[in-house]
């Protein structure tokens, strides 16, 4: 009875029987499509995946070449900078997190920045490092060293940045780097930037990006889940390329033809003024021993994160140290001209030695009177140069002419840029009688005499004027101002020598040139000459020009103090020149910005420095000028 | 008796066939699963052990009849009762959870045992009070409290997976043996309303956040979410062929967290492909339908309802552990049948398959 009961009970069962075996078929069925969906249909994305979490590409990055000046004294070089990486899902969660907080002694905001990155890292990039500080403190440095094996997935890792042991002297033709942004991208493709890495920014540093930075090598290996190598196990199917190792090539070093004693000098001869700048060339190369602008900033501290508040004031600085007044500046040259036109006036022969001019003081032109520094009596091409006279100037020019003036001034490297090659450089500027007939209407004599004494529309760099005065000096050869003199591998292998480059010649015949050389000297050494009292007694005998240059007018701030508008409102002071007179070595261009005149403030500034660079030397040459 | 009598005649040779193929392609994927660099390499050792022992209680399970465990069942199950009181008392604090009683060496997981005790207990209730017009939801009372003891001393542990199989295999046994179906939707319309309050006061803050993985597979800080990824990557990269047995690189390089008790099907997908996961799912699918023909041609209700426990045992844990590392239920770490690592689960489920054997063999033993 029992069993027929529960024959019926099992026979009941099996109409459920049937749907129960329908169910597990769909359910398996289920499980099967979403393995097809997985294996078959979104195999390749998966695949892909697998395959980046097993690969890591690790760049090697290239050190940037070092610089150095002519003595091999370091300008610039790396120093490595200890920055933290996170792997997040090595951390030990918000544990983790509080841990470094603590080590690092880090304030509110930036454990809470930290955090915030931490969470929104995707989950395809939770098993790589991220860089969440850089440049981290000595301090922080010890105490994440000595806890490292409590912390799991976080690394420090030293990675090399620029560091300028000189500061801010030499800044803008030293230049600096920071990271790369989106133009420069877009600029070089070629070069393939990477987010994050540097480029130059300014000077030889920008100008010699390519030579300098070298090219980074790539490190592709395979990483188990939590980051460590496994250099020794590749699986089938893994990809050669996943495994592969390029190593880097180091940039190569510049020395430069700078001397950073002797711009230390030009520092110290500029204390007490706040703006200028200065050029020393030797005359016979062209090769730039200092390159010199006032006032500058800290290397260091841009190459650094430089904040925007530092940035702003530097450039709301009145003074302007963002500019590189040597390269990318242009003034009116003013007197320091004069020896130009003197050129062309006796080269072509349109006035002889014993041409003599009197000076009343006074020049009359029109109805108009244009006044002369002083009253200087009769005078001829020497004592007008030695007292600065315009009036023999003008009349210099009346017979000269634009087109000639600005012929020879040509020949002497103005109107065109150098070619030194760094900051942007200016061409100055030589107006034109179509020119002036454009912009003025017509053209009269008035635009000649101006730019006779290097005033009106003239502009010239301070690169320019030394080149100028080297020509002068070294008998009328025109070279290229070199900053760079050779490139190097990391071991002291020269790459490249780069020769003095001659860029163009003088059409004066010597003697003329001596004769102006003899004027020029009077100008420091004779007691009538306007840089007389910034002579050194006993010491090197200097030879060159001053010049006083107005400037345009300042027109004057809310709230600007009265000393102030005075102080823009004042002459720019200039001395150009070279030494020693009798056997030139260097040229040398010293301008102060509103520095007043010439021969007071800017020949002092240029005889001492100089006196500094030149004095050990001096009593050899001077020996030797007094045997001839 | 009927054993006695043509043991070859009666031995069910697909339920042994099956089994034995899967037991086999389980130890040699143990070996590929751990065998990157730093896991315990002789884990599939220690599983061929396991394997071999449950083998013979398979075979001891067999050779007595099964109205003998008919006849004892409440033992059996008092037994699985005291043995999970036994753990909070004796059992060892792993990961947060008691689950393990320390025997030896070794160490055992009653919550896996109970589940066949569960089964017996069921069966034996259900054998004596047939209920032949329909179970009312009155006549599941006695049921449910059978239930609930085992489930609430689970839940206690806590061990979310086994408490929830445990229910699944009394819902799937309740369902198939004449539950009226206005009860079953009661049952379903109880349990929809009480998951907010299970949420609330029954899970755990890492099970909360297991399933709030889940629900968001994109908020990734949470670690599970980021191995049910990961499962995913090596399922969807072993594509259709596999890539080569110890050549997984999801597996080689450790992205797979616990691979040899949560995630070998994982392991086995990404070196086999959808074809080694075809066959695999066969495999199971072929077991599952076994137990429930076995189960209908059963000779009586004990054996019937022994046989539906066993197959809705293999039946949840396979779909919930390949629906998990596959990315369709959230990670509970329920285990593979004879494919997942672990003493207890191949005891456990060597035990029900010698129990199915047995209700196979006396079909015709009257």
């Amino acid at each position: 009875m029992t069993v027929l009961l529960h024959r019926r009970e099992v026979g009941e069962f099996k109409t459920r029987y049937k749907w129960m075996a329908l169910v597990v078929l769909v359910v398996f069925g289920g499980l099967l499509g979403r393995m097809i969906q997985l294996q078959l249909f979104e195999s390749s994305e998966w695949s892909e995946i697998a395959q980046d979490n097993i690969t890591k590409t690790f760049i090697l990055p290239a050190s940037r070449g070092v610089i150095r000046d002519m003595h091999g004294e370091v300008v610039a070089t790396n120093r490595p900078s200890y920055d933290v990486y996170i792997t997040p899902q090595l951390l030990n969660g918000d544990e983790g997190l509080r841990r470094v907080t603590e080590l690092m002694r880090l304030n509110q905001e930036d454990a809470e920045r930290l955090k915030h990155r931490l969470e929104r890292v995707p989950l395809r990039r939770r098993t790589h490092q991220i860089r969440m500080f850089r440049d981290i403190t000595r301090d922080q440095l010890a105490a994440l060293e000595t806890y490292s094996r409590e912390l799991p997935g976080v690394d420090v890792l030293a990675v090399p940045v620029r560091t300028y042991p000189h500061g801010n002297l030499g800044a803008h033709v030293v230049g600096y780097l920071n990271e790369v942004n989106a133009e420069d991208l877009e600029r070089h493709p070629e070069r393939g930037y990477r987010a994050g890495e540097v480029i130059g920014r300014n000077g030889v540093e920008s100008a010699w990006e390519e030579t300098l930075r070298g090219q980074r090598g790539l490190r592709r290996a395979l990483v188990d889940a939590r980051g460590r190598l496994q250099p020794d196990r590749v699986p089938e199917g893994v990809e050669a390329s996943a495994v592969s190792h390029v190593a880097a090539i180091p940039g190569q070093e510049l020395a430069l033809t700078l001397d950073m004693d002797l711009m230390a000098a030009v520092s110290r001869a500029f204390r007490g003024h706040p703006s200028g700048a200065a050029v020393v060339v030797e005359v016979n190369t062209g090769r730039v021993r200092a390159l010199f602008s006032k006032p500058a900033y800290d290397l260091n501290e841009m190459a650094g994160r430089l904040s925007q508040r530092r940035f702003d004031e530097l450039r709301q600085d009145p003074f302007r140290p963002l500019i590189d007044k040597t390269v990318y500046e242009s003034y009116f040259p003013g007197s320091t001209f004069k020896p130009i036109s003197a050129v062309a006036a006796l080269a072509d022969n349109v006035i002889d030695r014993g041409y003599r001019v009197d000076c009343p003081g006074y020049y009359e032109l029109g109805n108009r009177r244009f006044r002369c520094t002083q009253v200087h009596g009769e005078v001829d091409m020497e004592s007008a140069m030695i007292g600065s006279c315009n009036i023999y100037f003008w009349r210099l020019a009346e017979q000269v002419g634009l087109e000639r003036l600005n012929r020879y001034a040509r020949q002497f490297g103005f109107g065109e840029s150098t070619g030194i090659g760094i900051n942007t450089e200016a061409s100055g500027f030589l107006a034109t009688r179509e020119w002036f007939e454009r912009r003025y209407g017509r053209f009269r004599l008035g635009h000649t005499l101006n730019a006779a004494i290097g005033q009106g529309n003239t502009r010239a760099t301070l690169v320019q004027i030394a080149s100028a005065y080297a020509a002068i000096a070294n008998g009328g050869t025109l070279y290229r101002p070199q900053i760079v003199e050779r490139t190097l591998l990391s071991d002291g292998q020269i790459v490249e020598e780069f020769e003095p480059e001659v860029t163009g010649r003088v059409d004066a015949p010597r003697e003329d040139l001596d004769y102006l050389i003899e004027g020029l000297w009077g100008v420091v050494n004779n007691e009538a000459g306007t840089a007389y009292d910034a002579r050194v007694e006993g010491g090197v005998t200097v030879a060159g020009k001053t010049g006083t240059a107005q400037v345009s007018r300042h027109s004057p701030r809310e709230g600007e103090s009265q000393e102030r508008i005075w102080y823009l409102n004042r002459d720019h002071a200039w001395f150009a020149g070279f030494a020693p007179a009798s056997r030139p070595l260097v040229s040398i261009v010293v301008l102060v910005e509103h520095g007043g005149a010439g021969g007071r403030t800017a020949a002092p500034i240029g005889t001492r420095i100089l006196q500094e660079y030149l004095g050990d030397d001096v009593e050899a040459s001077e020996t030797e000028a007094g045997t001839n | 008796m009927a054993l006695n009598r043509g043991f070859r005649n009666y031995f069910d040779w697909p339920l042994f066939i099956t089994v034995a193929i899967i037991a086999v392609i389980g130890v040699v994927n143990l070996y590929s699963a751990t065998s990157a660099p730093g896991a315990r390499a002789d884990i599939y050792i220690q599983q061929i052990y396991w394997l071999t022992l449950g083998a013979g209680v398979a075979v001891l399970i067999v050779a007595i009849d099964y109205r003998y465990y008919e006849r004892h069942g409440w033992v059996a199950y008092g037994a699985g009762i005291v043995l999970l009181i036994l753990v909070f008392l004796l059992g060892r604090t792993i990961r947060g959870s008691q689950r393990w009683i320390p025997i030896g060496g070794f160490s055992l997981q009653p919550s896996e045992l109970m589940k066949i005790f569960l089964i017996i207990a069921l069966a034996k209730y259900l054998h004596n009070d047939p209920k032949t017009d329909g179970r009312t939801l009155k006549d599941l009372v006695i049921p449910g409290l059978i239930l609930a003891v085992p489930m609430g001393l689970i839940l206690a542990q806590p061990d979310l997976g086994t408490a929830m199989i445990c229910a699944f295999i009394f819902g799937t046994i309740m369902v198939l043996t004449n539950l009226k179906l206005r009860s079953l939707w009661a049952l379903a319309v109880v349990f929809v309303a009480s998951a907010p309050l299970t949420w609330t006061y029954l899970l755990r803050d890492y099970q909360r956040e297991r399933l709030t993985a889940f629900l968001n597979p994109d908020d990734v800080l949470l670690d599970s979410g980021w191995h049910a990824h990961q499962s995913l990557v090596a399922i969807g990269s072993g594509q259709g062929f596999g890539k080569g047995f110890m050549q997984g690189t999801q597996n080689q390089f450790r992205f797979l967290p616990d691979q040899q008790t949560d995630f070998p099907f994982t392991v086995w997908a990404e070196e086999q492909g959808l074809i080694g996961t075809s066959v695999l799912i066969f495999l199971y699918l072929f077991l599952v339908l076994w137990g429930l023909k076995v189960a209908a041609q059963a000779k009586d209700r004990f054996g019937a309802v022994v046989a539906v426990g066993v197959s809705s045992l293999i039946f949840w844990h396979t779909v919930i552990n390949i629906g998990m590392v596959s990315g369709l239920l959230p990670v509970v770490g329920v285990t593979l049948p004879l494919f997942s690592y672990g003493g207890s689960s191949v005891l456990t489920i060597m035990m029900g398959i010698g129990l199915l054997m047995n209700v196979s063999m006396r079909r015709f033993s009257f």
